[in-house]
């Protein structure tokens, strides 16, 4: 029974770190509007929080540059399972207009696996908060599995 | 029978149990206002009680950095101390414990649950905890002497032998004569001097300047994570319940009803109408002080206030 409880809070109360690696700050600023008044997502029990060793869910955003691809990784290396990683914008998976570019260290896929993939350039708040959902539900799963 | 008594009083009752719900629940009370404040919908009042059972079912990392044991035991030193400190607030007219001078007790084990934020955020060895840690110092500092004279004020006017008393159920028996200790115009600036300082010792938001998450990332939490975060998290909550408890032991008591459950939920009441007034309100009208601006008001403001009640309570009053 409290494993159930634990597996059910899981769903309910995910934490979201946010990197920004080398995007151009518009998926940043859509991702903060989801916690504003008009869309507050902290009904559903979302939080930002200052650290990744608090984070559950960590919110991807922007092509891997070179200069940043070491600090993702170390980033993501401190964060306790279990973990769910969101790819916000068209920018992390295929890289976007930046493909090919001599500092694009290029797709996400390529330095961890990715749980969910939110599209668009840039993404409404509606979609974000879907596809943040969804993550909730997958961190749930992998608290299951576990 | 004694030892199973003190067991149920430790666990259960005035203890570990009850203390965590009315905390937890307290924590989901003030998100809720503060959210209705912004004209959001805020998150469900047993948010809180999801935080935490998720905490305690994430991964633990211990940093290569740290010092192990005092990582480890900081957090529960700081939840040990604040279970003792709820067996010694009266509610009404039952106490747990109680000694001659309760408020001298209250006043030392008040400061060990940010000493042990003190000693967990140095021994995780984070360059952020150290700022954080230094910032917490200062905040001591600074509510801890206003809250002190309060203690003194209410003590001298409690006392009726002309002394001063520590004691809590003295301080009950002149409330439950006298009528509460609001109800005397010379401890009103005391009463608010200490819903202003209930702010900075919970860390509650416009003075939480120790773990500012926005600036050196929740400061001496910042490492870390799983259920020690889970048992930080209580802690604040059950501080957030022992501080309101306090206020209405020290400003509200009396002999109450008489029937244990009616006390209760008449001291709930009253935790719940201090916390929005003195935690909510601040939290959704003000910004985040600087550590220097907190320092300052702390020591003018607040301190004069708590001061003119001494004063006036002098001179008999």
């Amino acid at each position: 029974m409290f494993k159930k409880i634990i597996d059910n809070s899981m769903a309910k109360s995910p934490w979201i770190y946010h990197i920004n690696t080398g995007s151009c700050n518009g998926c940043d600023i859509e991702l903060v509007s989801v916690i504003t008044p008009r869309y507050d997502a902290e009904r559903m029990g979302f939080k930002l929080t200052g650290t990744p060793r608090h984070a559950d869910i960590v919110v991807v955003s922007g092509p891997v540059t070179s200069q940043s691809k070491e600090r993702l990784v170390r980033t993501l290396a401190q964060v306790p399972e279990p973990r769910v990683i969101v790819s916000l914008g068209s920018c992390p998976r295929p890289c976007n207009v930046f493909k090919g570019s001599y500092s694009v260290e290029g797709p996400l896929d390529k330095f961890c696996e990715v749980d969910v993939s939110v599209a668009g350039c840039t993404p409404k708040p509606e979609a974000i908060i879907d596809g943040l959902a969804l993550a909730a539900q997958i961190l749930k799963e992998k608290r299951r599995q576990k | 029978m004694q030892i199973l008594l003190d067991l149920f009083y430790v666990l259960i009752f005035p203890g570990f149990l009850f203390c965590a719900v009315v905390g937890l629940l307290l924590a989901g009370i003030d998100r809720k206002i503060v959210a209705r404040m912004q004209k959001r919908m805020g998150p469900p009042i047993v948010q809180p009680f999801y935080d935490f059972f998720k905490l305690l079912g994430k991964e633990t990392i211990i940093p290569h950095a740290a010092s192990r044991g005092v990582f480890i035991a900081a957090p529960l030193l700081g939840l040990v101390s604040l279970v003792v400190m709820a067996l010694f607030i009266p509610v009404f007219g039952f106490t747990a414990f109680s000694g001659v001078a309760d408020l001298i007790v209250i006043l030392y084990l008040l400061t060990i649950p940010a000493a042990a934020i003190i000693v967990g955020g140095a021994a995780s060895g984070s360059p952020y905890a150290g700022v954080g840690i230094s910032r917490e110092m200062v905040a001591i500092v600074a509510y801890e002497l206003p809250l002190i004279i309060v203690l003194l004020t209410v003590g001298k006017k409690a006392a009726l032998d002309g002394g001063i008393t520590f004691s809590f159920t003295e301080i009950q028996a002149y409330q439950a004569e006298f009528g509460s200790m609001l109800s005397h115009w010379s401890m009103i600036p005391a009463a608010v001097a200490m819903l202003l300082v209930i702010p900075s010792e919970v860390g509650s938001h416009p003075f939480d300047v120790a773990e500012a998450e926005t600036e050196i990332c929740e400061g001496p939490l910042v490492e870390y994570s799983g259920s020690l975060l889970g048992i930080y998290k209580l802690n604040h909550a059950i501080k957030m319940f022992i501080l309101t408890a306090l206020f209405a032991a020290l400003f509200l008591g009396g002999a109450g009803s008489g029937i244990l459950i009616v006390d209760v939920l008449l001291l709930l009441l009253i935790c719940t109408v201090v916390t929005i007034l003195s935690m909510s309100l601040p939290h959704a009208i003000s910004a985040r002080l600087k550590v220097e601006k907190m320092f300052k008001f702390y020591w003018t403001l607040v301190t004069v206030l708590a001061v003119i009640s001494l004063v006036l309570v002098w001179m008999g009053f």
